[in-house]
């Protein structure tokens, strides 16, 4: 237990390293942030393999992911858009500014659901709406499909981490996301049929993670 | 290891004994960011001392010729020119800011009566040429001793300007700016053993430059993945071999070294020889990756061997020989258990560089708490010094330091959880001749020499 905090403690910092690094001067360095991505590649193995060694069997979802998004957005709320000094404080881990403004640089394709939102939409529609799956658009729906093969990677992570191509680095980018979803509830990139899905969704958020965006700035770079 | 029992103990090559020199720098407790120190070199020579800070400037100092009456007391080191070399830009296109930090300082082999030095920050590199005038013409047909016309008319006769000794005036001019050929930053410049070329460097590329031409560069290393996404090491730093001008290295973030031959092709991708260690399986640890990361490479004065540092440690290669490095010196070992408070603190991205002794038999390298580390190759001793203002009495004997790695901390020693992480070494330099050391402590410039016998 003790391990996987302190995993989660390193996962935090190095983010929160990585969004500061990007704010001085002389821009985002690049051996810097591979190096961070490299310390978050280990934390995340470690915390992976502690959680699997202290859980054999497997879990559902940790108290950290918090399934309900009003919980969650309201925890995000407290973090509020100042950097938060990493206190080891998983749930809220990231200085993510919900509360900005769609940025100009957003492009659709990013704008993501959550999954827990999606899924639990989902799940409420196999429930109970069973019946409007076939009023909703087709695009919605293909969105769905497609999130409900990224949503079920999310109770895939708890298993042991699968063989991963380690030879090359994982993609850098895909592999924030993951590694951070289970703490922020961000989705994996999105299928570029989202917009009309987060337009649709009145919760959908269309401001996008902390996350996102250094993910963003380390890959563009 | 060295200092046991704190005694006198040698340090460098030949039972050298190393005592305060100088101390260049303010005494503020408060530092200005503008005044740190980001890179220290001497010439060829080993008169001119160039540092480059962290608000563009560079200082050169020179040695003074040796007073006569003093045969005892060596040349001291004064300042001799200071220029801006860089100021902040900004790249539009990025929207970013370019930091006008000086990386790193080469000078040009005296070829005339100027000096000249390349200064590169993370975007543009400067030639500058440092020339004194000590003379000026006097007696001008058309304008007066102030410089104010005169009216021809009133000209009558003609006489040939003079020239009369004025105080010396040492003047730095930028000869050549090469500029807009790096996307990443530049970490390392390195002027070629045919004294017309030179390589910059930056975390993905290697470009080749001539002297005279700064429109154009050729790009010699380019690792650049196609999709930066797969991107898995970068370019930390690069040199030229000192005599054979076809041969350069590079280092990497993952504590390899690539020799390259410019003869075989034209981009020198694919390495002639390839350097790396076998990691120690039992030493494996959390940030192992991170702290493998070399940090400076340096070719002996011989050409024959190589120094890497990562780190923790220093690593003197044969480069005749790729498996392994032929020594291995710890630095502050001490630290290994440390890492992760300097993650915490960011210490543990700090690059450190290492030098050469003139003779190749002792190297030198940077550490906290203003300490500094010297390796005797020959003798295999090694000592731990320290920059500090306390024991800055003129020719006062520097003391070896010892830390306490544990246990009983003796009298004299300093335990790990005292160190100043925030006084650190990162730039040192060895004159190329003599025993004389140059070490960059913040915002400081101490020097130090051998206690003549």
């Amino acid at each position: 237990m003790e391990v996987q905090k302190e995993a989660q403690r390193i996962m935090t910092l190095s983010v929160w390293k990585m969004y500061h690094s990007r704010m001085q001067r002389g821009g985002l360095r690049l051996h810097r942030s591979l190096q961070l991505s490299l310390v978050m590649r280990s934390a995340r193995e470690l915390y992976l393999s502690a959680k699997v060694e202290a859980h054999e069997p497997e879990v559902p979802l940790p108290p950290v992911r918090s399934p309900d998004p009003r919980l969650h957005q309201s925890r995000e709320a407290e973090a509020g858009a100042e950097a938060a000094p990493p206190d080891g404080e998983p749930t809220s881990p990231e200085p993510m500014d919900t509360r900005e403004a769609p940025r100009a640089e957003e492009t659709p394709a990013r704008c993501a659901p959550r999954p827990t939102k999606v899924s639990r939409k989902r799940r409420n529609s196999s429930l109970s709406d069973g019946g409007d799956v076939g009023l909703v658009p087709s695009k919605k729906a293909r969105l769905e499909e497609e999130e409900e093969g990224a949503s079920s990677e999310v109770p895939d992570r708890l298993q042991p981490p699968p063989a991963q191509a380690e030879g090359a680095f994982p993609n850098l980018a895909r592999v924030l996301q993951r590694r951070f979803s289970g703490l922020l509830n961000c989705s994996p990139a999105a299928p570029p049929t989202a917009p009309p899905a987060c337009e649709a969704k009145p919760a959908c958020r269309p401001a996008d993670s902390m996350l996102n965006v250094l993910v963003r700035a380390v890959v563009a770079f | 290891m060295a200092g046991a029992g704190g005694g006198g103990c040698p340090a460098g090559g030949n039972d050298l004994q190393w005592c305060f020199s100088q101390v260049k720098g303010a005494v503020d407790e408060d530092v200005a960011e503008a005044d740190i120190i980001s890179t220290v070199e001497f010439n060829y020579s080993g008169d001119l001392l160039a540092t480059g800070d962290k608000g563009g400037r560079v200082v050169i100092f020179q040695r003074e010729q040796e007073n006569k009456s003093r045969p005892h007391s060596r040349g001291e080191y004064n300042v001799y020119s200071t220029f801006q070399s860089h100021e902040p830009e900004f790249d539009y296109l990025k929207s970013l800011e370019i930091e006008e930090k000086i990386n790193k300082i080469r000078w040009l082999p005296q070829q005339n009566a100027a000096h000249f030095l390349l200064s590169t920050n993370d975007k543009t590199i400067k030639l500058w040429k440092i020339s004194e005038r000590d003379k000026r013409a006097e007696g001008y047909n058309l304008k007066d001793e102030d410089g104010r016309l005169r009216d021809p008319f009133r000209i009558t006769a003609l006489r040939v300007p003079i020239l009369k000794p004025m105080d010396l005036m040492v003047e730095a001019s930028p000869r050549r700016i090469f500029a807009n050929a790096h996307t990443y930053h530049i970490n390392s410049i390195s002027v070629n053993s045919d004294h017309e070329t030179y390589l910059s460097a930056d975390d993905l590329r290697i470009n080749l430059w001539h002297l005279e031409i700064t429109d154009r560069s050729f790009n010699i290393v380019d690792i650049k993945p196609v999709n930066m996404e797969e991107l898995t090491e970068v370019i930390t730093a690069a040199e030229f071999h000192p005599h054979q001008c076809n041969v350069f290295v590079y280092s990497s973030s993952k504590g390899t070294i690539r020799l390259c031959d410019m003869r075989s092709s034209a981009l020198c991708d694919r390495h002639a020889k390839f350097f790396e260690e076998p990691e120690d399986p039992s030493s494996r640890s959390f940030f192992s990756e991170i702290i493998s990361s070399i940090s400076d490479v340096k070719f002996s004065h011989s050409g024959r061997y190589m120094m890497t540092r990562d780190y923790l440690s220093v690593k003197v290669w044969d480069l005749n020989m790729e498996s392994r490095p032929v020594e291995t010196h710890q630095v502050h070992e001490y630290l290994r258990s440390k890492l992760c408070s300097l993650y915490e603190n960011d210490c543990i991205f700090d690059k450190f560089e290492c030098c050469w002794s003139g003779s190749d038999s002792a190297i030198m390298t940077g550490s906290y708490n203003n300490f500094f580390r010297m390796f005797d190759r020959t003798t295999r001793r090694d000592v731990t010094l320290e920059a500090s203002r306390e024991n800055s009495k003129p020719r006062a004997s520097l003391k070896p330091r010892k830390v306490c790695t544990g246990g009983k901390r003796k009298k004299d020693e300093i335990s790990v959880d005292s160190l100043d992480f925030n006084k650190k070494i990162l730039h040192t330099a060895w004159h190329p001749a003599e025993n004389i050391i140059a070490v960059a402590a913040t915002n400081n410039l101490y020097i130090f020499q051998d206690k003549v016998n």
